[in-house]
């Protein structure tokens, strides 16, 4: 681990204005994946900013009847949520399909939706990967891309976004509440938050430099069934080959989002159109322009067959 | 939680339970106490991670934490071989010893109910 400075902030518009500040500032809460990354010098920040003391711990009713979640609510803490165990049951569903007990009592929501990526080829400093050392090249695209992504992907990265939690959020809509460095704040889309990589693979959302996430909201519940599935190479505390993150309503109608097939949550509202007629007509409009590797090739026909699973299991 | 992914720094003033806070040699925590009676380790790399893990996950069984082995978000959580493999799969044993566990913390949940 490389030396760096350390700071406990007191207010979150202190955090982004010290964060702004300093060269090379990174903010901390759970820790899970930047520690992890500090360790292995892929992440190497000169100064830490612990936003643990923030009071962004809450979950709050909006006045439009949904949900605030504050950004520093452990992972265990949002699944075990009454309200989010009744009226955002997919949320509770694909967190806990996520990670290990320990990790979720650790892991913060605002955390999880900024996780870096898990390819074997950003993890290993010995290969070249454009998302860690930009202009390196990419070891995926010819390597071993069996976890690989085959939607939105591009010449300099197939890396997919880890998240279960962040599959969820855009099926239900969430926004993103920030405080930027000089104190203003914004409410971001989550469809419009995590970029797909293009040439520059090392940004991975719209944040700006110092900008802190404080909340995440949910619009009121839309009811339904909620379904989570995820397929991986073993049973629990593994990440996904695909995941299928479903709310479906009694006339077949409702929202599908996509984990593991990406740079981002993937989500095509148009495909929603046709779940009434079914996975395949589903899945041809969720994959349009798909792009597989030899190792990934398996993705497209797994997922027409979860998604018909998930569908069948909605019908009930 | 992990002592690997967090810094002390991060945690002045904290109250922390680690396997030396559960019992002495001489006055056993019941888990530590149930995993010598069914073997549960060989070569006890793991066994202090894991018994401070399974009392922690009978605590948020009590507190009706749900996991992704529960079939009724709505329901409060049983103790069932299903539960705790799942609750327990973030600590890896290399030699194998999960069957020898699962009894051990089931033994001793069956006691405290």
């Amino acid at each position: 681990m490389k030396p760096f400075t350390y700071e406990r902030a007191h207010s979150p518009a202190e955090a982004a204005a010290s964060a702004a500040r300093v060269r090379g500032a990174k903010f901390v809460a759970g820790g899970t994946n930047l520690i992890d990354l500090m360790k292995l010098q892929i992440e190497a920040p000169a100064h830490l900013i612990d936003v643990n003391g923030l009071a962004l711990d809450r979950i709050e009713p909006t006045p439009e009847g949904g949900l605030r979640i504050g950004a520093l609510v452990r992972n265990t803490d949002l699944a075990a949520h009454p309200r989010v165990r009744r009226d955002y049951g997919l949320l509770s569903r694909a967190l806990l399909a996520g990670a290990s007990g320990q990790l979720r009592n650790q892991a913060t929501t605002a955390g999880n939706l900024l996780q870096r990526t898990r390819c074997p080829y950003f993890y290993d400093t010995n290969q070249p990967c454009n998302k860690r050392q930009p202009g390196s090249g990419c070891g995926a695209l010819m390597g071993f891309s069996r976890q690989h992504a085959i939607v939105g992907v591009s010449d300099a990265c197939i890396a997919t976004h880890p998240s279960d939690m962040a599959i969820a959020m855009r099926a239900l809509d969430a926004t993103i509440e920030t405080v930027r460095a000089d104190g203003t704040t914004r409410s971001i889309p989550i469809a419009e938050f995590h970029r797909l990589p293009g040439d520059t693979p090392h940004i991975e959302t719209v944040l700006q430099p110092g900008e802190l996430i404080t909340a995440v909201t949910l619009p009121k519940p839309i009811g339904g069934t909620h379904i989570y599935r995820k397929v991986r190479d073993r049973a629990s505390y593994a990440f996904a080959l695909i995941s299928v993150g479903a709310i479906v309503q009694r006339d077949g109608t409702g929202r599908v989002a996509l984990g593991g097939v990406s740079h981002k949550p993937w989500r095509v509202e148009d495909a929603e159109q046709e779940m009434p007629r079914g996975a395949k007509a589903v899945a041809a409009k969720l994959l349009a322009g798909l792009r597989t590797t030899r190792d990934n090739a398996f993705k497209p026909p797994l997922l027409e067959r979860t998604l018909a699973a998930v569908l069948a299991e909605a019908k009930g | 939680m992990t002592s690997c992914l967090t810094l002390a720094v991060m945690h002045e003033g904290h109250s922390i339970t680690t396997i030396e806070g559960l019992g002495t040699p001489r006055n056993l925590h019941p888990m530590q106490a149930a995993f010598v009676k069914h073997d549960g380790y060989q070569c006890g790399y793991c066994t202090p991670g894991q018994i401070c893990s399974a009392v922690g996950v009978l605590d948020e069984i009590k507190a009706g934490v749900p996991s992704h082995a529960s079939s009724d978000l709505g329901a409060p959580p049983e103790v069932t071989a299903a539960e705790l493999r799942e609750r327990m799969s973030g600590n890896i044993c290399r030699c194998g010893a999960y069957s020898n566990i699962i009894d051990a913390i089931t033994e001793v949940a069956r006691r405290q109910s």
